[in-house]
């Protein structure tokens, strides 16, 4: 996966700060810790200097032993007769042979774990070398370089995460353009991309925000379309459903192929006033609502089923939020989708379900197959069954109401048999 | 007994094809083709009720609704092709007891116009509430000794409320029993009445105490 470009811009400005504090802070150890050692090298030659010559040509133990300088401390004298030593116990053979050998000279070493600088003089007939511990000096090279460390990881750190501060800053408007972007796509068509002081952006939203107002120019002319023709409809269909009502109590009267066809007239104009009445209400759909209000779910699925053939309820008390006249028409709607193709709902259920609530409405018919289970709640899309009289956009109609109180709606199987439609609403309580 | 009807309708296919269609109803139409004509016949002649097209030359349809309203409770009934909200609600501020959207089907209107002319249920005892006085029987409301004019809608609402002594009454029932609809979603009906009936009967329609709102249920009557 490809990073985000403020993961990219804070991780390089890190990584940068990172490799410049870093080649600061190893200057800094080398020269400091260099400097240190070589004082602390030229305090302890001069020091070996003077008690080499205190020494003398063939010094005891006991009085070397007055020359040290401390606990840590040893001395030894390697000379024809022997090795003499006093204080901490170390073998010679430890010791670097070149000081041995080649006297004067100094060296680093560890004895016994303890780090100690050794120097060797040359003394009449052999070699003089002092030990001193370098703990205190250690500690303080060890300090040095914990601060130097912390100090270079940290101003990475902080460097990274005020580059992020100001990407996030920088990037912000882009974020607001993409949300508005995402509300148009969306089908907010009053959505705007908001006003951008840097020129480059401007351009941008200014392109997109043109594209948008196109769009819902053009939105509204369809849809004012479609209600103008519907509500020129609805004049000459009152005439015909009314005149196909008076025609439909005389049907008897009209036998043979004419009586056939006023039953096929009659029926097809009813049909047709369906029609008529569902693409005004889907050319109403997008208009703006009375402000939501709370609705008991259940209470509404009992006053619309009461309605209606009798169907097993199963409710448990919720409440949503929404236009009344919407959840209404959708359960409505499903009902009738059941009616026409499944033989009837025999089962309508309520249920909270954390934060949200179900409204499923389960069928015994033969099923909606998987590949038709998204374009049934397309316009004009009919079941297969050729006599079908629905208007053809009853289940639109279902996904534009559930879309508009903020839902949404699908089809599933359901077991043994027959299909379950679910809306899923937001739950505002299931206390009644 | 025999509904006279009066349909003051301008379109006159419809007219014609909805006369036909209530006659089958076992109703007796008669027709006004014009506001005027329709505010004039129903003064000289007795119906039991009149539906309104909204859309009419000369004065419309809300004008006649107004003018009728004036004379008194006589039942009417809008017929729309529009189906605004603002035109409903207009319709209904301006007296209508009900209204029908085109294309409207005659049995449908039939059924509105039974229940509109429903019976005032059973002989009831006078009911006080308050300063309210409602006798079910003369079909008569007094406030504080003074007569109350309620068109027969706005008196069966103040009756169902009245009758449910301070219980809740969902919108639901309110719907169902004044003006016989299975079930509507819309409630828009029962809130302009409501409203109407507020103005004529509370001391401040603003801050009812008689008719109160019980949120997200329905309605119940102070005491």
């Amino acid at each position: 996966m490809r990073l985000t470009l403020r993961c990219r811009v804070t991780l390089l400005s890190g990584l940068g700060l990172l490799l410049v504090t870093g080649v600061l802070a190893f200057t800094t150890w080398t020269l400091v810790s260099g400097s240190l050692l070589a004082q602390r090298e030229a305090g302890a030659t001069r020091e070996a200097e003077a008690h080499a010559r205190l020494a003398g040509g063939s010094p005891t133990s006991s009085g070397l032993a007055e020359l040290l300088a401390g606990p840590d401390s040893s001395i030894l004298v390697v000379g024809p007769a022997g090795v003499v030593t006093a204080g901490r116990a170390v073998e010679p053979s430890t010791l670097p042979p070149r000081l041995l050998h080649h006297p004067p000279g100094s060296a680093r070493i560890t004895v016994d774990g303890l780090p100690v600088l050794a120097v060797a003089r040359p003394l009449a007939g052999g070699v003089y070398v002092e030990l001193s511990a370098l703990r205190q000096l250690d500690g303080t090279l060890a300090v040095l370089r914990a601060a130097l460390v912390a100090g270079t990881a940290g101003s990475a750190l902080l460097g990274a995460a005020l580059v992020s501060q100001a990407a996030k800053r920088a990037l912000k408007p882009l974020a607001e353009l993409g949300f508005a972007a995402g509300r148009i796509a969306d089908g907010d068509l009053h959505a705007r991309l908001p006003r951008q002081d840097d020129p480059d952006l401007a351009v941008l939203a200014a392109r997109i925000n043109s594209a948008a107002e196109a769009l819902e120019r053009r939105a509204l002319r369809d849809a004012r379309f479609v209600s103008d023709v519907s509500h020129e409809l609805r004049s000459p269909l009152t005439t015909m459903v009314n005149s196909a009502a008076v025609l439909r109590r005389r049907c008897h009267r009209l036998p043979g192929a004419a009586g056939t066809a006023l039953e096929l007239l009659t029926s097809e104009v009813d049909r047709f006033a369906r029609m008529v009445a569902d693409l005004l209400e889907i050319s109403r759909a997008d208009q703006v609502d009375d402000p939501p209000c709370r609705v008991a779910l259940d209470a509404l699925v009992r006053n619309v089923v009461a309605t209606r053939t009798p169907v097993a309820l199963d409710l448990e008390p919720a409440v949503v939020l929404g236009d009344r006249r919407r959840l209404d028409r959708v359960l409505t709607n499903l009902l009738d989708n059941a009616e026409r193709h499944a033989g009837g709902a025999v089962l309508v259920s309520v249920r909270p379900r954390g934060s949200s609530v179900r409204l499923a409405v389960e069928d015994a018919g033969p099923g909606v197959p998987e590949p038709l289970r998204e374009e049934i709640f397309e316009r004009f899309t009919r079941g297969r069954n050729g006599d079908d009289p629905g208007s053809g956009l009853g289940l639109a109609l279902v996904r534009e109401h559930v879309r508009r109180l903020g839902g949404r709606v699908w089809v599933e199987d359901r077991s043994p048999c027959g299909s379950r439609f679910v809306v899923e609403l937001v739950l505002r309580s299931s206390d009644g | 007994m025999c509904v006279r009807v009066l349909l003051v309708e301008d379109d006159e296919r419809i007219r014609q094809a909805l006369s036909l269609a209530l006659s089958d109803e076992g109703f007796t139409v008669d027709e006004a083709s014009s506001g005027e004509e329709g505010v004039r016949r129903s003064a000289e002649e007795p119906f039991d009720v009149v539906l309104v097209d909204l859309t009419l030359p000369g004065i419309g349809g809300l004008e006649v609704v107004r003018t009728l309203r004036t004379r008194g409770d006589l039942p009417i009934i809008v017929v729309t092709a529009r189906t605004d909200p603002g035109d409903v609600i207009a319709g209904l501020e301006s007296g209508a007891d009900d209204y029908v959207t085109k294309p409207l089907l005659a049995n449908v209107l039939a059924a509105r116009v039974r229940a509109l002319l429903r019976r005032r249920g059973p002989n009831r005892e006078a009911v006080r509430i308050g300063e309210l006085e409602i006798r079910p029987q003369e079909g008569l409301v007094h406030r504080a000794g003074e007569r109350v004019h309620l068109t027969r809608t706005e008196f069966r609402l103040l009756l169902e409320l009245a009758g449910a002594g301070g219980r809740i009454v969902t919108r639901e029932q309110l719907l169902r029993k004044v003006w016989g609809y299975d079930y509507f979603g819309d409630t828009r009906l029962l809130d302009v009445h409501m409203r109407r009936l507020r103005r004529k009967v509370e001391a401040d329609p603003d801050d009812p105490s008689l008719l109160l709102t019980v949120r997200g249920a329905g309605y119940r009557i102070g005491s």
